[in-house]
């Protein structure tokens, strides 16, 4: 209340100095139909002219802008295609030539040395097979003594494996699924309305994705 | 923007246009061609001599159906048959009967059931022989779906009324014989079929998408009207085909139904991607798919997106791009299931039933997939 009543007479301080009809920030407009004409006389973007480079076809050709933004999924990549099919034995023998590989991306799949670097570190890793029975044995156990200590993320990182080998290898204890699930519910249940909303939409979104909708 | 003056087009311009295009031909009589076409089809020698009794005698309409008069001068008749280009061989009154859907006329020798359950079997032969060569490698879910995409109740009926098909406002001995006869009544459907059920209330439903109800048929009025419509371009079709033969019905399948466009990309729902891939790949004797991050802008702002390509060995299978990480990979992996499912020898292929014209080159089979992948 106090605050409303310091600033009013800030407020209209600021109105006398600025009446309604000047605008606040002064901007250069053009008068004259040709000085607008010029200054919206903007060239175009390189991208929509012809390629200047000596190589490029000087006959029609498509420029494509905005460029393509998703693979087709209608062009089969070189591996996909099966042995009969002449596609495959074309770029097999374009392949073949040398210094062509490098022109090659739109045709069946990069051929070139370098790769883009990887994902996430783990991509790809080998099996170790590390584990032995009586590490399992002793997985099983401690999963069944205390499931809420030995959790799976826990034990994965105590017997440095994954948590798909520990959700395989040991599983919890009769009821405890059941009981972490009524939890997550109770969890839920104290949700408001725009919670509840953004986890709904969330799962739709999940599920266009998966449709390949968005 | 340069104005128009068509004031200073010199002379040439304006007739070399002209010179160009071929003459028009001279519009012929609508109504004498049409008078033509009943004439030609009541007194042919040559279509009495391909029309087999029975098949004749069965023409005209039974108690409830038009009589083979009355649909020799039904104007919508001509008009229909004509504007679909139909063959000659065909008779008006066969078209006729095609209108009537056995929710209309119980009476089995005057609907177009007899022949709407030939036309299902022809349509349904040649776009699974399309499709099957068109794209080798759909898994069954899809192939389902496209067929009824192309083929289904709402496919067919759509069409059929874009051929200008219209539904009397109720079925009955005196109404236009051009006009479809149905009513949304229920038929059960084994009533008359020594209880089964017919391929044609087989092919048309999807039994996961909820829409047969087995003992009661469609659910809602606006599926009655598709089922009307689809089973007239059936029985046009059985028609086709038992009055004017193999290649006509093949013919207008393919012009009729299999030129329209589907989307095959559209139809696919995944459920784990990621694991699919890898079994594919590991059933193909490929190497296992590694995600790859191509590029990426704005990581730690609020609209980050990343593409991501996955690789086996040195090939690449697909490319996505998605807000996370995680996203990005799992819809590159789904762009690579595509890629396998969507496998296509070409736009032209040939299917087996084009051996059966004359002078066809030899038969090289097509490519048959061992199968979807199971997860």
């Amino acid at each position: 209340m106090d605050m409303r009543a310091l600033a009013r007479p800030a407020a209209e301080l600021l109105l006398k100095r600025t009446p309604v009809s000047i605008p606040l920030i002064t901007t250069r407009s053009h008068k004259t139909t040709a000085r607008t004409k010029r200054s919206l006389k903007i060239a175009p973007h390189d991208s929509f002219l012809p390629s200047r480079d000596g190589n490029a076809s000087q006959g029609d050709h498509i420029i494509y802008n905005p460029p393509s933004s998703e693979a087709s999924p209608f062009h089969t990549p070189f591996i996909f295609l099966p042995p009969e099919d002449p596609r495959r034995q074309a770029i097999t023998r374009m392949r073949a030539m040398k210094g062509s590989a490098q022109g090659l991306v739109g045709l069946g799949g990069q051929t070139t040395e370098k790769l883009p670097p990887l994902m996430n570190k783990n991509e790809g890793k080998k099996a170790r097979y590390h584990l032995t029975p009586a590490h399992m044995e002793e997985m099983r156990k401690l999963r069944a003594e205390d499931p809420l200590t030995w959790t799976v993320t826990a034990l994965a990182r105590k017997f440095d494996c994954s948590t798909i080998i520990v959700r395989t290898v040991a599983p919890p204890p009769k009821g405890h699924l059941e009981w972490l699930k009524a939890k997550e519910e109770r969890r839920i249940a104290r949700y408001g309305p725009a919670k509840l909303k953004a986890k709904a939409e969330r799962k739709m979104r999940t599920e266009m994705m998966y449709r390949g909708e968005i | 923007m340069k104005r128009l003056r068509p004031s200073r087009w010199n002379a040439g311009q304006l007739l070399q246009a002209r010179a160009a295009s071929a003459p028009l031909p001279p519009r012929r009589p609508f109504l004498h061609q049409c008078q033509l076409r009943c004439l030609e089809t009541e007194t042919s020698p040559a279509e009495t001599t391909a029309i087999p009794a029975n098949m004749t005698s069965s023409l005209d309409g039974g108690a409830g159906g038009p009589s083979s008069s009355r649909s020799r001068i039904s104007p919508k008749l001509s008009a229909l048959h004509a504007r679909l280009s139909l063959p000659k061989t065909l008779p008006l009154p066969t078209l006729a009967r095609a209108l009537i859907t056995p929710s209309a006329n119980r009476d089995h020798g005057a609907n177009n059931k007899s022949l709407a359950v030939l036309g299902v079997s022809i349509i349904n032969y040649h776009v699974t022989e399309y499709l099957l060569c068109k794209w080798p490698r759909l898994p069954m879910g899809v192939m389902y779906q496209a067929l009824r995409g192309y083929v289904g109740p709402e496919s067919l009926g759509e069409m059929a009324r874009r051929w200008g098909a219209e539904a009397a406002h109720a079925p009955g001995p005196e109404v236009d014989p051009g006009l479809l006869q149905w009513e949304p009544t229920r038929i059960v459907p084994g009533e008359n079929w020594g209880g089964y059920l017919t391929r044609e209330e087989l092919s048309g439903f999807d039994r996961r998408a909820g829409d047969l109800d087995v003992h009661n048929g469609p659910q809602k009025i606006e599926q009655w009207e598709n089922h009307a419509f689809a089973s007239f371009a059936q029985a046009l079709v059985g028609a086709i085909y038992s009055h004017s033969g193999r290649e006509a019905a093949k013919q207008f399948v393919e012009s009729h139904i299999l030129s329209r466009q589907l989307e095959m990309g559209t139809l696919f729902k995944f459920v784990n991607p990621l694991r699919e891939l890898s079994l594919l790949c590991k059933r193909e004797g490929f190497e296992a798919p590694i995600a790859r991050l191509e590029s990426e802008t704005g990581r730690m702002s609020r609209t980050p997106v990343f593409l991501v390509g996955i690789y086996s060995g040195k090939e690449k299978l697909g490319e996505g791009a998605g807000s996370s990480l995680q996203m990005a990979r799992k819809k590159a992996a789904m762009a690579s299931l595509k890629a396998w499912y969507l496998y296509s020898p070409g736009n032209k292929v040939r299917v087996p039933s084009d051996m059966f014209k004359k002078g066809a080159a030899k038969w090289r089979a097509p490519h048959i997939d061992c199968g979807e992948v199971i997860t």
